[in-house]
């Protein structure tokens, strides 16, 4: 007879903001039913306060892993993409958080981790090992990652140019990248607002992108980027 | 829908200290906590403790503090508390248990747990003691069913094997400690069994550092030895007597020596099994500790595993000899006024 196979907790020796901050946190029964409730509640308020009008659900692939790239202008756009997501993915939808923003303090960082399941990414100096093993963990727990591959916020409203970063999680992997195209975030609550706006807002979904193709180098890394910002382009009218 | 007598057993802490051996327990714990720091500084002074050990000390003392307040608080306060704790410390334990386990990844046997522990704590509050004996096979009946849905057979027998495993050890087990609250004299009785099980797992360890000698399962345990065994069981014993004959159970019919003895010793033998038990759930997961909430000590596991099994053994015991507890108390508050 064969033994039982154990897999304790991958992140059970970290605690406080240290393990909120961690690739490897790993949640429980406790965090599931909040996240259950808290993006259908995102979505009725969505639906209700901003007429949130979603077009190209067909688009989406049919299950995990896949990842979710849009064009960032408000804190709205991860909240949005997540609860535009089937009730059943819920529980493996993660937004990419920038570290300084979202896991600073201890407060900020345990509702980024609660609530939204963001992962902590630091915008400067990202070694190539936590990308990796962000992308082990797309692949490993079957996640949807909420990924906004300008890097920041965008002051204006406009498109910026895409970090290479993207790149490295999907070159030469056969994780779909599916664009998605935000209207009305910007008006309902930009970087400098202080509430959100009945602002009628809209998703538009594009079709998924695969890079099994894409080598996993710098120039690889690039083209990704370059073929994703394009696509973004493409999907406003 | 409560009457007066339910309504003072949930929470008059006006009674706290009507018996002397709450009041007792309650000052010999506060003194120990007080005296131990100069005991420390003693011990350092005199033997010549290392800054590492000293610091242990230090870290443990503090969690003591804790689990104490933690303890004692709701045991006054009135048998309401007393289920709210009991109903949190299952869930802390059982979460530890998943999470170490990684029974935690499946959540419908989680939810099914809590359900479960639900159920326990209900079963309590209504002072219903035959649906609470019958929560282990709803609870289990439970666990089994929740992922049939899914219709994922592969692992099937693990994860529901771990899912009732944690349940009964941490969800019903302990529950026993809410159900002593269905007797209005419950303070004392849960303050000797907390009391004699703590001072048991000191006995042991005091013992076994004096004799040493022979361990009793290496591959358990490595530091347990035989003396350590012996010496709690002693020890304890011998305390389970005088607590019992002068101060908890004199004019009863578990005053005898025949009774007595065979509760210390129950108390000091299960005691330690359970000690084991989570000892040997530990080597064969590969880890040192259960969780890390108790500085110095560990889980809240590793502090309550001593309980696990003692706890449902002494309530049958005290209910075989002096009958069951709370049997003149009202039975079913709530589930009694249906239809």
């Amino acid at each position: 007879m064969n033994g039982w196979e154990f897999q304790p907790a991958r992140d059970r020796d970290l605690h406080g903001i240290e393990r909120h901050r961690s690739l490897k946190r790993e949640h429980g029964l406790g965090e599931s039913i909040t996240r259950l409730i808290w993006w259908a509640g995102l979505r009725v308020i969505f639906r209700v306060w901003n007429r949130l009008r979603v077009t190209g659900r067909e688009n989406l692939p049919a299950s995990p892993p896949f990842i979710l790239i849009a064009n960032h202008t408000s804190h709205l756009d991860a909240p949005l993409l997540a609860s535009l997501l089937p009730a059943k993915w819920r529980d493996q939808i993660s937004p990419v958080a920038a570290s300084d923003t979202f896991f600073e303090n201890r407060p900020t960082a345990a509702f980024a981790a609660w609530f939204l399941n963001a992962l902590a990414i630091r915008r400067r100096g990202t070694g190539a090992h936590d990308l990796e093993q962000m992308r082990d963990r797309l692949n490993d727990d079957n996640a949807v990652f909420i990924i906004f591959p300008e890097g920041t916020r965008s002051r204006t409203g406009k498109l910026q140019s895409f970090k290479s970063g993207i790149g490295r999680m999907v070159a030469e992997s056969k994780v779909p990248v599916v664009p998605c195209r935000l209207e009305g975030c910007f008006r309902a609550w930009p970087a400098d607002g202080s509430f959100v706006k009945p602002t009628r807002l809209s998703i538009k979904i594009g079709k998924p992108v695969t890079f099994e193709n894409c080598p996993d180098t710098r120039a690889g890394w690039n083209t990704v980027a370059g073929r994703l910002h394009d696509c973004l382009e493409n999907l406003a009218d | 829908m409560m009457d007066e007598a339910t309504m003072e057993r949930f929470f008059g802490y006006e009674q706290a200290f009507a018996h002397p051996f709450t009041r007792g327990a309650v000052i010999a714990i506060a003194a120990a906590l007080l005296a131990a720091p100069f005991i420390f500084k003693v011990f350092r002074a005199t033997v010549g403790v290392s800054d590492n050990t000293y610091q242990e000390l230090w870290a443990r003392w503090r969690s003591w503090i804790w689990i104490c307040l933690g303890l004692i608080i709701p045991i006054l306060l009135g048998s309401a508390w007393v289920i709210a704790g009991v109903f949190i410390l299952s869930l802390c334990c059982f979460r530890e248990f998943a999470r170490a386990t990684g029974i935690f990844r499946e959540k419908l046997i989680g939810l099914a747990a809590v359900l479960g522990l639900c159920l326990i704590s209900f079963a309590v509050i209504d002072n219903y003691p035959r649906l609470f004996f019958a929560t282990p096979i709803l609870g289990i009946c439970l666990i089994a069913m929740i992922t049939i849905p899914q219709d994922r057979p592969s692992g099937f027998i693990q994860r529901v094997g771990l899912g009732i495993m944690g349940y009964l050890f941490f969800g019903f087990s302990l529950g026993y400690l809410a159900l002593f609250t269905a007797d209005p004299l419950y303070r004392p009785l849960l303050l000797l069994l907390l009391v004699t099980v703590e001072l048991n797992d000191i006995f042991a360890y005091c013992s076994g550092r004096l004799f040493g000698g022979r361990k009793m399962v290496p591959n358990i345990s490595p530091g347990k030895t035989v003396a350590g065994a012996v010496g709690a069981l002693i020890l304890t014993t011998i305390l389970t007597l005088v607590l019992g004959h002068w101060v908890i159970f004199p004019g009863t019919p578990m005053d005898s020596w025949r009774n007595l003895i065979i509760l210390g010793v129950g108390i000091s033998g299960f005691g330690q099994f359970g000690d084991l038990l989570l000892s040997a759930i530990k080597r064969d997961l590969g880890v040192k500790d259960l969780g890390d909430v108790l500085p110095g000590h560990g889980g809240l596991l590793d502090r309550f595993d001593s309980l696990i099994i003692i706890t449902p053994m002494y309530y049958h015991f005290l209910s075989l000899i002096l009958g069951t507890l709370g049997q003149h108390q009202p039975e079913r508050i709530i589930t009694g006024g249906l239809p």
